[in-house]
């Protein structure tokens, strides 16, 4: 219990995370007002869907934000006094993948607040209305939630596994702007087990042409990518030595 | 009694010899200079004694067991390393507040440690607006915080000026009295000469010399160190 309040305790004295969390809602705002001012139809039952599914974009912030918590470590050279006080690393990589996925569940239930009140505000000003009875909104929220959660902790991973903060988001961002299209394109039908592809499946909207798993099978499977990145890091790269 | 103890430590990192057979003892109640030119493997085996790095081979124990081995190793070991950082964000008060929490020691003794080292008026500053002094300071404050029976401290009197060389001094003397072992790091040799009960020389991760100041041959410390490194004979 004291390692993970400990990493709570580690992202309250900072202002970074904070900073990320508002940067994420503003492309909430920006996101789902640019669909309905690029003409979206609202008798269309998905659009409403598409635009509270922004908040599940703030997973990318939410990945961010996890690997600033671990490589971060490296880059202030603070991770020297985490692991004089824990010794045992695997335990402290641990702890920050519950901590941040926990962080995560919370970027993912304020972005979930601020995209469906944007939404709703659209709606209203083009003549409809969000129909919050409608279990789809739910669904898709809630598995925007769970992606941003799962986007945390695999940032905890990654950053253990490449301990650089600039080289990790740097992968991470190319990962999903470039690399995983082109993968996408190689595998066919494979390409919905990739990460970006798992969490576009959770928020539960239909799409024509394209192949995703359930819901539950893409947070499965983003989990997974967090535990083995984690995994992985804590039998590589965290073992070695600290200078 | 042995608070610290190294056997037969070696670390080679590819073909680089940075420590080599190291063997020596730190004893509680006294404080013990490491010295050593830049690269002569003091900040290896420092690091290897704080369980950061692996040993090749050998071992340094703390109390008898290998600094992993600790149940609570900052109640017992406080450290200063040139590796150790700070977020630049956060308030230095934070910093021990985070390292308070881990180690189960109370918010009380961060104001103590505070006071300690004279930053209580600097507590509630981010770290990025701290000088290299203050950065030492709040350094030494984190490896005090557990009131720890053994000190390690790499080269502490960086970046602190003439005074605060002299506090660190009455400092450390203080904190030895109290039957704390502690180890200070340093290639200063002139601050050294005047702090330590001992010392312990090594030149290319050998050891040269360990034991009482006086039982160095020589004038001085200064040219003892520089006869036992070579560095005379070199033209360095």
């Amino acid at each position: 219990m004291t390692g993970l309040r400990n990493e709570i305790l580690k992202l309250r004295t900072v202002r970074g995370p904070l900073l990320l969390l508002a940067a994420g809602q503003l492309v909430v705002i920006a996101g789902a007002s640019g669909l309905f001012v690029s003409g979206a139809d609202i008798a269309d039952p998905n659009t409403p869907l598409r635009a509270v599914a922004h908040a599940g974009l703030v997973s990318i912030f939410s990945l961010i934000l996890g690997i600033v918590g671990m490589a971060g470590e490296y880059r202030h050279k603070t991770v020297t006094d985490t692991f004089l006080g824990t010794p045992r690393r695997g335990r402290v990589v641990a702890d920050k993948l519950v901590v941040y996925a926990a962080a995560g569940v919370a970027v993912g239930l304020v972005s979930s607040v601020v995209s469906t009140t944007i939404t709703a505000l659209w709606m209203s000003g083009k003549g409809g209305s969000l129909d919050l009875s409608d279990p789809a909104v739910w669904r898709t929220l809630a598995g925007c939630v769970v992606w941003n959660a799962c986007f945390a902790a695999i940032g905890v991973g990654l950053g253990a596994l490449i301990r650089n903060v600039v080289g990790a988001i740097a992968v991470a961002l190319a990962w999903i702007a470039l690399v995983e299209g082109i993968v996408s394109q190689l595998l066919g039908d494979l390409g919905k087990w990739l990460p970006f592809a798992s969490g576009v499946a959770l928020e539960d909207i239909p799409a024509a042409n394209v192949q995703q798993l359930p819901p539950w099978g893409g947070g499965l499977v983003l989990a997974t990518y967090a535990v083995v990145f984690a995994a992985v890091a804590v039998s590589t790269t965290v073992r070695r030595d600290v200078s | 009694m042995a608070q610290m103890s190294v056997r037969g430590l070696t670390k080679h990192f590819g073909a680089v010899r940075a420590v080599e057979n190291l063997t020596f003892d730190v004893p509680s109640g006294g404080i013990t200079g490491f010295l050593g030119p830049n690269g002569a493997g003091k900040t290896t085996t420092l690091r290897i004694a704080l369980g950061l790095v692996r040993p090749t081979a050998g071992e340094a124990l703390i109390d008898g067991s290998r600094y992993a081995d600790l149940p609570q190793p900052r109640r017992v070991v406080g450290a200063v390393l040139e590796a150790t950082g700070f977020h630049p964000g956060r308030r230095g008060r934070d910093h021990l507040r985070v390292l308070a929490q881990q180690a189960g020691v109370s918010g009380r003794r961060v104001d103590e440690v505070l006071e300690l080292v004279d930053l209580t008026r600097a507590a509630d500053r981010r770290v990025a607006g701290y000088s290299l002094g203050m950065r030492q300071r709040l350094g030494l404050a984190s490896a005090l915080l557990g009131d720890p029976e053994v000190l390690v401290l790499d080269e502490p009197s960086n970046g602190l000026d003439p005074a605060g060389i002299a506090w660190l001094r009455d400092l450390l003397r203080g904190l030895a009295a109290d039957g704390r072992a502690i180890l200070v790091s340093s290639h200063v040799l002139s601050e050294v000469a005047q702090t330590v009960d001992q010392v312990v020389i090594v030149h290319e991760g050998r050891l040269r010399y360990a034991g009482r100041l006086d039982g160095l041959d020589g004038d001085s410390l200064e040219a003892a160190f520089l006869s036992l490194t070579g560095a005379g004979r070199s033209g360095r």
